[in-house]
């Protein structure tokens, strides 16, 4: 199994990260990727002029490992990526880029799915959007929770 | 002590802050009172529940006793990725 995680601190191109991943995964029979992108409106249809992800120096990047691990262990993958961005995010840039291979489709699916739940809850990140009438740090909603209960530890 | 502090505390109270901790040290839950005091606009996050601690990359709870040379890391809610 390949597996690599990734702190990004500025902008990376997800293009190349799949095209890097590709040629990472040569002997997978189906690759699943997913792109996470700043949106340019907040939850409430505010907009949004940028986001800033603050970070801690080591635990962060544990929680990138701990999310990839997990989806080791459950699924049968043969390859994982996760890159994932912090400091100042200006909308519509790429926040989070995800990858998974394996030898048959259905398990790089559902381990692509299975990461962006966990990291959506267990990402050691603390997020605040800008936005025109000031700043407001986000935390995890409901949906969040509940979308990271769809899989049982 | 050395306090670094994540996210909102961050911005509120300071990436990084010191406090001149007595030399036998002090429970965490004395250091969040110093603290709140001297963070007036922080103080209610510091004493709630939802600022977790940690001591050499590990949470610890409010009876963890504080050396003087040691670093204590505040942690509010995560946000997610």
């Amino acid at each position: 199994m390949k597996c690599s995680t990734r702190l990004a601190p500025a902008d990376f191109d997800p293009a190349q990260e799949l095209e890097a991943f590709l040629r990472e995964a040569d002997d997978a029979g189906g690759v699943v990727s997913f792109v996470g992108v700043a949106r340019p409106r907040s939850r409430v249809g505010e907009a949004v002029s940028g986001l800033f992800l603050d970070h801690h120096p080591r635990l962060t990047l544990q929680s990138l490992d701990d999310v990839a691990a997990g989806a080791a262990r459950r699924f049968d993958l043969t390859a994982i990526r996760i890159v994932h961005r912090f400091g100042d995010i200006a909308p519509r840039a790429p926040i989070v880029f995800v990858a998974a291979a394996s030898a048959h489709r259905r398990a790089a699916f559902e381990a692509a799915d299975f990461m962006m739940d966990r990291l959506k809850t267990d990402a050691v990140f603390w997020k605040r959007e800008q936005g025109v009438d000031g700043a407001r740090w986000v935390e995890p909603t409901d949906a969040d929770r509940a979308d990271r209960a769809r899989w049982s530890d | 002590v050395k306090i670094i502090c994540y996210g909102r505390l961050g911005e509120a109270i300071g990436r990084e802050t010191e406090l001149d901790a007595p030399a036998a040290g002090l429970t965490l839950a004395t250091l969040r009172e110093w603290l709140a005091q001297r963070h007036p606009h922080a103080a209610d996050e510091l004493a709630g529940p939802f600022v977790r601690a940690c001591v050499g990359d590990r949470i610890v709870g409010e009876d963890h006793r504080v050396a003087a040379d040691e670093t204590v890391e505040f942690f509010p809610p995560l946000s997610g990725g």
